[in-house]
């Protein structure tokens, strides 16, 4: 078995913890991860320590005693997510609790206009922030302060003149015990409740078109603004559900304990703030979800509580709780900066790479790599008109295309080439080309996957996804950097996408780290599916069916070697290599008229280079202290192209050793007796007379027509 | 290395930002990169070697290149006298007051020659030392003669692998005007290259390479006195030095450095291993010239783009030569950037019709007429 193509097995071999770890920061999921073990860590060890505190019992009235903590925090973490604060929630929740016992006991209201009565009493006093914040455009923190202040004091004022009534009536009715002591399937119906509006707030928060618009308030006040988000009602309305869900807080405990005093709700504004920023919902906004603010809150009560359980004096907690309170906004403030900065220090993680000897190149040593200046008179076409042609193809016609950095199609046509069209614009990085039988040049596109020229121009798409593999973090399912793309005689699609954790933009950092990142995907259009037939390969680069139809071969760029695959016959699915030791790190892959093929070698390996790809040390440290600039690469203006036979020898090479006219070299076409040359960033498409060869082969006869060595012949 | 090496590498260079490794500094003021050494005129045939040049008076100069010692002359310095040749490369040249030819012969020594007499005198050991890698030679007023040995005992075509192994092993010698009285002056410099005194006789510079460092003595009649730095850390490595006759320096830099290379220089293991395995050509190090042989190490901004070489692309090989005042201030320079046609510059002395420059890596002298402040 080939070292390039890698099991499961193989690469937990090649497991790398940094790897691990900076694909899972990549993660949105992961961030809460912290604050979730330190709850579970609390939650055991108060277990372990307090006796019966993991009973079913336990539980359930520790649930009880949280519920309403959890609308409270829940509320915070909304005003957090908008990048505001509700520092009046305590009192909201005080005065609510107020308002349910002074409806039901004082006015004698029945229960079912109570409760929504108090609701409508919490969205008012929300309102009066939402107004303020919203509209008035007042800062946040102070307004909320404001409001605190003078609804505790409303609360205080109150709760002394109607403190007698309170203390000697009680509300007779069942659903209001049902209400403070009641259970749903065992849990507690505040619990219950509070699941229940989570659930709702999450998808609201998540997936709803005005959750988006709250975090894209939080995220940027004035983006969202300019984007036409109506940022004041928004901003209110947020404002109104704070109010809200403290008033459902109010109610539950105004039914659990039927009673109110001055210390009701107090410093639990700051309790909440302390959870839902532990929790890891941004002070800065934009960022948060509600399972982060319940996390935190869960956090915070499990603490206050099991603090209190051991007898440990109330001041002692309140200091813990605003310890852990500078801690997490701390943490917020410093990930929160730094977060892309880490996963950057550590994404790239070079490995070693097992490069096989490297054949001489000196002109003058006999080998078929030997250096000659064949290229150097070649004919340019098209100079200054193309962008960086990677790939050249020709169509039946005679007329040449070129796939520019600029996204472009470019043709050229006439007897000399010297008319210069758009062919299409398809965007992305347009890279290896083919025609298939109807004469549609199927193009792989990097950034965006294959995509098909009809021969009116007509952009379609073929495929941007394959399967995803199941155990990878990164999410491989979108294809990254379709490369090259060659199509078997039954028309099905093979193509390279040469790496999954890196773009066009920083594929050579893919190349320096040197792992089998990349794979072959094929597209069937008889199914219309895309399924991955190689994973973990190490940059997959030129595609090219073999000239019998039964077997694919794939350039390796990062591990300088060509692999034979077989699509047909009884080593179907087998993958060996085909060259083992290349002078340079290969590129396409074309069919020659003689039934050999073209490789084009966009880089010549140097001593220094093979030398590195043996130390990864020392490339991540390169990659770390050297600037890209000056990072060690292949020589890649030097680059050469070189024919070999269907047994894996190389023939004969051509190279244009100052590349002063083709630097590069990422593809060439045989085409009537001629050769067409491509270049990854070079001005210029490249033409060479070939002595000898079949003057009437074209590439689409090769494939569809008469001049096809196909064994496995498709109808249709 | 191992893992905790490079952890407390990591500290210290926390700690200690500049310990031991000074950042490159860019190219800025009168250092500005422009292209106006690409505009210099190559004087007559190729000369493969040319290491140094020196005004030798009456519209003549004499060259250095490869064994031999050469006296240009004539309008545009057509003629081409062969004055000396030895068995050894001859490198960095002065004219005694006296009117002799002194010339640092490589595995050899220094030797002077006096145009009444064939046969040259010779200095061939100094504190029991031989004279293995003389680089530079220049004499005093009074007739005192200085010279740097870049590494003892080791040729002046090993200084890849001088810098590569990080020594500091070079000397600077004195003698009197007869070659006698040896004596070692400065020992353990970081590949001492260029030596001279002032026109006035009151001060010696000095270049050391490895240290991309200048440095002035005020020589006395008991000796030189304590060293001044001039400048610490140039962008690249100096080479010679010549009086530009004005009472100012012309410094010829012989490759830039690059932040590979000073990486490099941190990576022990791979340093060694590259040493080992492959020829000093292939090294990620300074090269006199570059970029024609395609098992070079090549670097990511130098790939060609859109058929066009970056001028400002990380260079294999650089060209520049500085203009110092006399207090040592560089006053302009010349460059000859990547792509550029003259680099590996390793000496320029001025006469009246115009600097005269030594290329050493593109093989060949070059004369340059444009102005140079």
């Amino acid at each position: 078995m080939s070292m390039a193509v890698d099991s499961f097995a193989a690469s937990v071999r090649r497991f790398s913890p940094r790897l691990l770890l900076s694909e899972l920061m990549l993660k949105q999921w992961f961030e809460p991860v912290v604050p979730f073990t330190v709850m579970i860590g609390l939650w055991a060890y108060f277990a372990l320590t307090i006796p019966d505190y993991a009973s079913v019992q336990s539980s359930v009235s520790l649930l009880r005693l949280f519920a309403e903590f959890g609308f409270v925090a829940l509320a915070m973490g909304f005003c957090l997510v908008t990048g505001g604060i509700d520092l009046s929630v305590g009192a909201i929740f005080a005065l609510c609790n107020f308002a349910a016992l002074y409806f039901l006991l004082v006015r004698e209201w029945p229960v079912e206009a109570a409760i929504p009565a108090t609701l409508v009493i919490g969205a008012l006093l929300g309102s009066i922030n939402g107004f303020l914040i919203g509209f008035l455009k007042t800062r946040p923190f102070l307004t909320t302060l404001v409001t605190l202040i003078i609804l505790r004091a409303s609360v205080n004022l109150l709760n002394t003149q109607y403190a007698q009534v309170f203390a000697t009536n009680s509300v007779e009715s069942d659903s209001w015990d049902f209400i403070g002591g009641g259970t749903v399937l065992g849990i507690p119906i505040n619990a219950a409740t509070l699941f229940v509006v989570l659930l709702i707030c999450h998808v609201f928060l998540s997936r709803s078109r005005y959750g988006w618009h709250l975090t894209a308030i939080g995220a940027s006040r004035k983006a969202a603004r300019h984007a036409g988000i109506r940022v004041r009602l928004m901003l209110f309305m947020t404002y109104v559900l704070s109010g809200t869900l403290c008033a459902a807080s109010g109610i539950f405990y105004a039914a659990r304990q039927a009673s109110t005093d001055s210390t009701t709700g107090v410093g639990w504004e700051f309790q909440a703030l302390t959870a839902v920023v532990l929790g890891g919902v941004s002070l800065a906004g934009g960022k948060g979800t509600v399972w982060r603010a319940m996390i935190g809150a869960v956090i915070i009560f499990l603490l206050i509580n099991g603090l209190v359980r051991m007898g440990v004096p109330g001041y002692v907690t309140s200091a813990v709780t605003g310890l852990i309170l500078l801690v997490a906004v701390g943490i917020d403030v410093k990930w929160s900066k730094n977060r892309g900065k880490a996963i950057q220090k550590i994404y790239v993680n070079p490995a070693f790479v097992p490069l096989a000897a490297a054949p001489a190149v000196h002109a003058g040593s006999g080998s078929p790599y030997a250096q000659n200046d064949r290229l150097i008179n070649a004919q340019g076409i098209g100079i200054d008109q193309v962008e960086g042609p990677e790939d050249v193809i020709l169509d039946r016609q005679g007329r040449l295309y070129g796939s520019t950095r600029d996204g472009n199609v470019i043709r050229f046509s006439g007897p000399n080439f010297e008319t210069r069209e758009v062919f299409a614009h398809i965007g992305g990085r347009p890279l290896g080309m083919q025609f298939d039988r109807d004469e549609n040049l199927i193009v792989a596109v990097a950034g965006m996957g294959v995509y098909g020229v009809a021969p009116d121009g007509r952009v379609f798409k073929v495929t941007d996804e394959t399967n995803r593999t199941w155990y990878k973090l990164n999410d491989d399912s979108r294809l990254r950097m379709a490369d090259d793309l060659d199509i078997a005689p039954d028309g099905k699609i093979y193509f390279s996408d040469c790496t999954t954790r890196y773009e066009m933009t920083t594929n050579t950092l893919d190349i320096l780290e040197g792992r089998p990142n990349g794979r072959v995907v094929c597209y069937d259009p008889a199914t219309k599916t895309t399924r991955t037939v190689i994973n973990h390969f190490y940059f997959p680069n030129g595609i090219c069916v073999s000239h019998d139809g039964r077997s694919i071969l794939i350039a390796s760029t990062s591990l300088c070697k060509v692999f034979r695959h077989w699509i047909e016959g009884p080593k179907k699915g087998r993958t060996e290599v085909l060259i083992d030791e290349l002078p340079g790190n290969p590129d396409n892959i074309n069919r020659a008229s003689d039934g050999t093929y073209w490789l084009a070698l966009v880089g010549i390996r140097t001593p220094t280079f093979d030398l590195a790809a043996r130390k990864p040390g020392f490339r991540l440290r390169m990659v770390k202290q050297v600037p890209t600039d000056e990072w060690l690469a292949p020589a890649l203006n030097h680059g050469c192209v070189l024919k070999f036979n269907e047994n894996g020898e190389a023939l004969e090479s051509w190279w244009d050793p100052t590349g002063i006219s083709h630097s590069t070299l990422t593809s060439m076409r045989e085409h009537q007796g001629y050769l067409y040359l491509g270049g990854l960033e070079n001005n210029r498409i490249g033409r060479i007379k070939l002595d000898g060869v079949d003057d009437s082969w074209t590439g689409y006869d090769a494939y569809w027509g008469a001049k096809s060595r196909a064994t496995t012949k498709v109808t249709g | 290395m191992g893992f905790f090496d490079h952890l407390l590498r990591d500290i210290r260079s926390v700690i200690d930002r500049d310990g031991g490794q000074d950042a490159i500094p860019p190219l800025d003021g009168a250092m500005s990169p422009n292209d106006r050494l690409d505009t210099a005129v190559v004087i007559g045939d190729p000369l493969p070697g040319v290491d140094d040049v020196i005004d030798a008076g009456g519209g003549a100069v004499y060259v250095s290149a490869g064994r031999r010692v050469l006296k240009l002359s004539g309008t545009d310095y057509v003629t081409r006298t062969i004055m000396a040749e030895f068995d050894g490369e001859a490198g960095g040249l002065a004219l005694h007051p006296d009117g002799r030819l002194l010339v640092c012969v490589a595995g050899r020594g220094l030797a002077a020659i006096d145009p009444a007499q064939p046969e040259p005198r010779w200095l061939n050991d100094v504190g029991g030392r031989p004279l293995v890698g003389l680089l530079s030679v220049t004499a005093a007023p009074d007739g005192r003669i200085f010279a740097v040995e870049g590494s003892v005992g080791r040729k002046p075509d090993e200084w890849r692998r001088d810098l590569m192994e990080k020594r500091s092993n070079g000397r600077l010698i004195s003698c009197g005007a007869g070659l006698d009285d040896p004596q070692e002056v400065l020992r353990d410099l970081p590949y001492s290259h260029g030596v001279t005194v002032s026109p006035d006789g009151a001060s010696l510079w000095l270049t050391e390479s490895w240290a991309h460092r200048l440095s002035r003595f005020a020589l006395g009649p008991s000796g030189i006195g304590s060293r001044e730095v001039i400048a610490a850390n140039m962008p690249g490595y100096p080479a010679r030095l010549h009086p530009d006759g004005r009472g100012g320096l012309l410094l010829a830099v012989f490759a830039r450095r690059t932040h590979l290379i000073e990486f490099v220089l941190k990576e022990d293991d791979f340093r060694n291993d590259m040493m080992a395995s492959m020829p000093p050509d292939y090294w990620v190090a300074p090269a006199l010239a570059g970029g024609s042989d395609c098992l070079e190490p090549m670097q990511i901004g130098s790939v060609k783009a859109l058929g066009i070489q970056k001028p400002w692309a990380p260079p294999r090989s650089y060209g520049l030569l500085v203009h110092l005042d006399a207090e040592g201030e560089v006053a302009d320079s010349l460059h000859s950037r990547a792509g550029g046609r003259f680099h590996g510059l390793t000496a320029a002395c001025a006469t009246h019709s115009g600097v005269i420059i030594a290329a050493r890596g593109a093989g060949c002298l070059l004369n340059y007429t444009g102005d140079l402040r």
